[in-house]
């Protein structure tokens, strides 16, 4: 058999059983450190996926990987049969065992097979389990996973289960639009997550209630679909088994049972069916493929603007309506092909757990590291680029945040310190935070040290987060004392920077003394097509993409005042910096409308008021990425072509702070 | 006959885009409002199939106007226009009486359907 074109397959769905197996462990150290709860899930899962992984390896030919999968399948059989307790030198060799297969898996892939020792780990796993055949082919024990993430609520009346679409904006607003309009046809006794909760938008896309009603399914389901931003419903009780809440272990092995058991006939009453569910069936796709769409889209996204502009000119009635149709098509497929690209942040952030434990191990450090957010989705080729900056800033928190025991004991801290990752969508954008309660930045250090290297004027004594930010972001700046294997080369917070705004976001840092640094990243939600605000000052054109745009409004005169030599504008009780983009890109100041209008913008943590004589309106626009002109503005972060045919500057609007 | 719209916001660009959205998906824009008081003044008079209404206005809110405009007719039928974080806004406006939201930015297709859902 031809393996080749399967070893993209191979390699893409081995992390992806990687991650999961890490992921596993550090819930089997903790509880063999006694500070979890041991549960059966976490070697089942592992078992799992090592099996997974020892049948591909074979399939594919590949020897060392299959062989070393099967002896961490020998020693997991041992765990589970109850002969091995889990503690640390099981985990321990786990743990090694586990980055020796990726290390195979990586090597195979790239053809050098012959280059994979696994000497060494296999003779460590069968110090503990004595060569013997394993049951090789016994089916994995289906572990608690469920299709639905919440508990069904006790109590009479019919069980309800409902999962909002994954971009539903306000998800708590529209879980109350949907109790309301059950209420409208029955009692709705009880509500999982609770009412108050919901309306938080503390809960993930299900939730569950029970309604006493003489309604039939059919009208039940119909009213939930009717209130809108609806993925699936399911009126009736569960299927035996299949009711514990999902839990996170082994997101990436056990998608394809729980899409299975969506589709399941055997599901209750409701009338839609398999068939109307979109989550029913899927393929596996080529991320190449997905690009090329996303390009075309782009392409045709151009053209449909241009239509449009040419069918406004020639006053055809019913040819505007032909392209009113198609341009409705157009957007529809577009935003088709976007939702299509987009994935968990889970599937890069699983990975992080296990790269704090190290960083801390080998420090000396105590962690307690929190992922939040993780089911929030991204553009998977944005999530791709941004794995690398969150490395950045989880091993700067670590290395330099982050005190010893010792000293946090002596800071009167915890000795454990707090490190917080967290994803939110925040309408067009996701916000992404690397936060620690370490010691924060030393700024009297950063200022002496600017000083010292001309970056700012001598006499200053103090320095606002904004600077603190764009000095620490120059390239080769570092106040670490020593240079580690970790960071402290002064590439970190500049690579950070420089990564995210081209990817169009913006980086933001609070840093206070003895207390921690947070790093919040603000990401749009898609590489190629923006939603931009076109504005206008004097004859030209610039696009503000709608990631960072909060309201637009009307710039009045008596709204701005001074503030420390610096105009301000005063708006709903906020006292924004004003910022003109006509000075920004330094056009003179002639000419200017009667009345200009004022974009507030969002910087990551903060805003301000863009002023620019006019808006045009919104468009979806592609981005084309330009080259930095040497001595160039930097406040770009690429062009377009707008629907009439005219090129326009993308703002970057991070830089204008 | 094409449903009639008053649309209730205080930014002229506001306005004028979600004119465009509905215009284009074939509703006649009757009115535009831009204080909450002059919301209601305007529901009288024109007595439109759709309401939008912004949140945040000056001269009494989005909300209030809908309570006022609701005690006038019970079947008013409006929409909510929302910025991301007005989750509690949002709620307390449905409670009011409002039969759906959209969030800005807007993206036409997202209006037209919540539109769909507020005169169903």
């Amino acid at each position: 058999m031809n393996t080749s074109k399967y070893a993209d397959l191979f390699l893409t769905e081995g992390r992806e059983y990687l991650s999961a197996i890490n992921h596993s462990l550090l819930a089997l150290e903790r509880a063999a450190r006694g500070e979890a709860e041991p549960s059966d899930d976490a070697v089942d899962a592992i078992f799992r996926a090592v099996h997974t992984i020892k049948g591909m390896s074979a399939t594919m030919g590949y020897a060392a990987v299959a062989e070393l999968s099967h002896e961490m399948e020998s020693l997991l059989q041992r765990v589970r049969g109850g002969e091995l307790a889990i503690a640390a030198p099981v985990t321990d060799v786990l743990f090694k065992a586990a980055d020796a297969l990726e290390h195979g898996i990586e090597e195979s892939v790239a053809g050098r097979a012959a280059a994979v020792d696994t000497r060494e780990v296999l003779s460590e796993l069968r110090g503990f389990a004595p060569v013997l055949a394993v049951e090789a082919e016994r089916a994995p024990s289906p572990a608690a996973k469920a299709a639905w993430s919440v508990a069904a609520p006790a109590g009479e009346g019919k069980l309800v289960r409902v999962r909002l679409a994954h971009d539903t904006p306000l998800r708590g607003v529209r879980a109350f639009i949907v109790v309301q309009a059950l209420r409208r046809i029955g009692d709705v006794a009880s509500v999982e997550p609770p009412l108050d909760a919901l309306h938080a938008d503390q809960f993930g896309r299900d939730f569950a209630l029970r309604l006493v009603t003489t309604a039939t399914d059919g009208d039940i389901e119909r009213t939930v679909r009717g209130s809108g931003d609806v993925a699936a419903v399911r009126v009736g009780e569960d299927k035996t088994g299949l009711a514990q809440p999902a839990t996170a272990t082994g997101n990436g092995l056990t998608r394809e049972e729980t899409k299975a058991e969506l589709v399941d006939p055997a599901r209750g009453g409701g009338g839609g069916g398999g068939a109307g569910d979109p989550r029913g069936r899927s393929v596996r796709i080529e991320l190449s493929r997905l690009d090329s769409l996303m390009d075309l889209i782009g392409e045709l996204m151009i053209t449909r603007g241009r239509l449009q502009e040419l069918s406004r000119r020639d006053g055809d009635a019913e040819l505007a309506e032909t392209v009113t149709q198609a341009s409705r098509l157009i957007g529809d497929l577009r935003d088709e092909i976007i939702t299509s690209r987009m994935v968990p942040v889970w599937q890069v952030f699983d990975r992080f757990p296990r790269l704090v434990r190290d960083a801390s191990h080998s420090l000396g450090k105590q962690i307690d590291f929190t992922v939040e957010g993780k089911d929030i989705e991204l553009d998977r080729s944005m999530l791709d680029e941004v794995g690398e900056p969150i490395v950045h800033l989880l091993r700067n928190a670590i290395d330099h945040g982050i005190e010893s025991p010792a000293e946090r004991i002596a800071a009167g801290k915890p000795a454990a310190g707090r490190l917080l990752l967290s994803a939110a969508r925040d309408r067009n954008a996701v916000v992404i935070r690397v936060s620690d309660d370490g010691k924060g930045i030393d700024r009297e250090r950063v200022l002496a040290k600017a000083k010292h290297a001309g970056l700012i004027d001598p006499s200053r004594v103090e320095l606002s987060d904004a600077e603190l930010v764009r000095i620490i972001a120059k390239p080769g700046f570092s106040t670490a004392e020593q240079v580690t294997g970790l960071s402290g080369r002064g590439v970190g917070v500049d690579a950070v920077t420089t990564r995210v705004r081209l990817l169009g976001g913006n980086v933001d840092l609070r840093s206070v003394r003895g207390r921690g640094t947070t790093v919040t990243l603000r990401l749009p939600l898609t590489l190629a097509i923006v939603r931009a605000i076109l504005a206008r000052v004097a004859n030209e054109q610039y696009a503000i993409p709608t990631t960072h745009v909060r309201e637009t409004i009307e710039l009045q005169p008596h709204a701005v005042s001074m503030l420390r030599g610096r105009e301000v504008l005063l708006h709903r009780e906020d006292v924004l910096p004003l910022i003109r983009l006509r000075s920004v890109v330094g056009l003179p100041a002639a000419n200017l409308p009667e009345l200009e209008q004022a974009v507030i913008v969002e910087l990551a943590d903060k805003r301000a008021a863009l002023v620019v004589d006019d808006l045009i309106g919104q468009q979806d626009i592609v981005v084309k990425q330009v080259d930095q002109v040497r001595n160039g503005l930097r406040c770009f972060s690429g062009a377009t072509i707008l629907s009439n045919g005219a090129p326009a500057l993308i703002l970057d609007v991070g830089s204008l702070s | 006959m094409s449903h009639t719209v008053l649309i209730c916001d205080d930014a002229v660009f506001m306005r004028t885009m979600v004119g465009d959205i509905l215009q284009q998906a074939g509703f006649e824009v009757v009115g535009e409002a831009e204080t909450g008081v002059q919301a209601v003044e305007r529901y009288k008079q024109l007595k439109p199939d759709l309401v939008t209404m912004d949140i945040v206005m000056p001269d009494m809110g989005g909300i209030d106007a809908v309570r006022e405009i609701c005690k006038f007719d019970p079947k008013a039928k409006i929409l909510m226009c929302s910025a991301m974080g007005q989750q509690a806004l949002v709620v307390e406006a449905l409670q009011a009486g409002a039969k759906d939201f959209v969030v800005k930015p807007f993206q036409p297709s997202r209006v037209l359907e919540a539109v769909q859902r507020t005169l169903g």
